[in-house]
């Protein structure tokens, strides 16, 4: 079970991404702000040991790596987010309550962080 | 005598229904996973035939194939035997129909892209993948 309080998290250590390395370059201090929160919350999403969490940190890690690369547009990328987000409902509703809070922020938090962080990349 | 006779039988008719009644939700289990199997491999087609880079879209073959798949998953929806999975059919149809939306928005503005055409499919496997419980 997390803490609720803040902060000295060890964040896991992993190399920086593709992804990584172009939300570091943001200059704005809000998106930079939402992209700090992003980063964070992937990088604990990524260590996490249920498979669905990590994989859908890892999936709109990867789709935001698309949409910087134009391979896929902003309509895609909130199309795709949708999708995880209605996927992802049903596995929250169905965790138990004390895991429910954590599960919501490591999950559909990271989608509205990455929602805000998009737009900085188009 | 008699009465052990009686609770025997008893015992005995019990265990044959909850035999028999295993044995009928396992096959409607097994009905409704391949019905979630038949709907995934038309989902799939529909993206393959639909989300294709510098295609021209063809509104009338496009409606044509999404009538045909609402009627597919009404049906699904309407003749499930295993009524638990009812809202796991509902859920699918959305995904249908918001796939469907956004296909028909990109194709016809000539807008689809590779990457487009594979993060869809990913999504569909990834969905009926847990509509069946994997």
């Amino acid at each position: 079970m997390p803490s609720g309080g803040k902060k000295k998290r060890k964040k896991p250590s992993r190399k920086k991404s593709d992804i990584d390395s172009a939300l570091d370059q943001i200059g704005d201090e809000s998106v930079a702000a939402a992209t700090a929160e992003f980063q964070d919350l992937v990088s604990e999403a990524k260590g996490d040991t249920t498979e669905l969490i990590r994989q859908n940190a890892e999936e709109v890690e990867r789709r935001l790596d698309l949409l910087k690369k134009r391979e896929i547009d902003k309509e895609d990328f909130d199309h795709f987010l949708e999708n995880q987000k209605r996927d992802l409902r049903v596995f929250i509703d169905a965790q138990p309550a004390q895991a429910q809070e954590r599960a919501e922020k490591l999950t559909l938090h990271i989608l509205e962080t990455a929602a805000k962080v998009a737009i900085a990349l188009i | 005598m008699n009465s052990t006779l009686v609770s025997r039988n008893v015992f005995l008719c019990a265990a044959a229904i909850l035999i028999a009644s295993c044995g009928t939700a396992t096959f409607t289990k097994s009905g409704s996973d391949a019905t979630i199997e038949s709907l995934r491999s038309f989902h799939l087609a529909f993206i393959d035939e639909f989300a294709v880079p510098g295609k021209k879209f063809n509104a009338t073959a496009f409606n044509a194939k999404v009538n045909e798949g609402n009627a597919k998953f009404q049906e699904a929806i309407a003749n499930d035997k295993f009524t638990a999975r009812r809202p796991v059919f509902v859920d699918l149809k959305a995904q249908f129909d918001a796939d469907a939306a956004h296909i028909k928005s990109k194709a016809s503005r000539g807008k689809v892209t590779p990457a487009l055409a594979s993060e869809m499919k990913k999504d569909v496997n990834k969905t009926y993948d847990h509509a069946l419980g994997r």
